[in-house]
């Protein structure tokens, strides 16, 4: 596991490992739901439930990634926050493309 | 100096690091609420040097809560911090108006959310 910076001291770094562990499997349903709903907006079936859902796991994992040391996971929840907020997804083939670095950046987090 | 903080956030993983953070970081006590409701009570009871409050959360939001503190004469007067992952300008406007101390975002780092909110309360 990769501490969440160079400068942490060591106590802080092991207890946010410990804690990122510990919220792994949220993270990942978060994800999941994220690639559920693109899956379904691809094929035309999102619903307004899955996209509020959507948008609200989006949100929660903006708001997280950083603090455990994943900048570049809180700007790719935004920009695919920023696409369950709208009416129209700009692009399909995009919003999944961000899901998969996403789901890449927290597999080399874990 | 020691101080009391209370977290008020429905998020396991945010309230957490935020614990995590302030304990370890500064020193600071920390209680925690897992929702707006739970926040008022414990405010009161244990009557906190300041309350970092998240916006968005089921049933009593962030700033029906702190309308509610407001309301409280026990309450009425501890610092409240906003901690939010809206990143909007006119989101924080709206958050500012409300008459909180700050608008602190998330993500937050966890070295330096102490720091932080000792400069926007004027503890340092």
């Amino acid at each position: 596991m990769t501490a969440t910076s160079p400068a942490t001291p060591p106590s802080i770094s092991d207890s946010l490992n410990r804690l990122w562990a510990k919220f792994l499997p949220e993270t990942q349903r978060r994800i999941a739901l994220l690639t559920a709903a693109s899956v379904s907006y691809a094929s035309g079936t999102l619903t307004d439930s899955q996209r509020v859902e959507a948008h609200q796991a989006a949100h929660k994992l903006a708001g997280v990634l950083g603090t455990f040391g994943l900048p570049h996971g809180t700007e790719l929840a935004r920009r695919i926050e920023n696409e369950f907020a709208a009416e129209v997804v700009v692009s399909a083939a995009d919003l999944a493309k961000w899901i998969d670095e996403l789901q890449v950046l927290v597999d080399r987090r874990s | 100096m020691s101080r009391r903080i209370l977290i008020i956030d429905d998020e396991d993983d945010i309230r957490q690091v935020a614990a995590l953070s302030l304990e370890t970081v500064a020193g600071w006590d920390v209680i925690v609420a897992n929702s707006g409701a739970q926040g008022l009570l414990r405010a009161a009871e244990h009557q906190p040097d300041a309350i970092l409050l998240d916006v968005m959360m089921p049933g009593m939001d962030g700033p029906t809560t702190f309308r509610e503190l407001r309301k409280n004469p026990a309450t009425a007067n501890i610092p409240v911090l906003l901690l939010t992952a809206k990143v909007q300008g006119p989101d924080q406007r709206r958050f500012a108006d409300l008459g909180v101390q700050a608008v602190l975002l998330k993500p937050f780092d966890p070295l330096t959310l102490a720091a932080q909110m000792e400069k926007v309360l004027g503890w340092s």
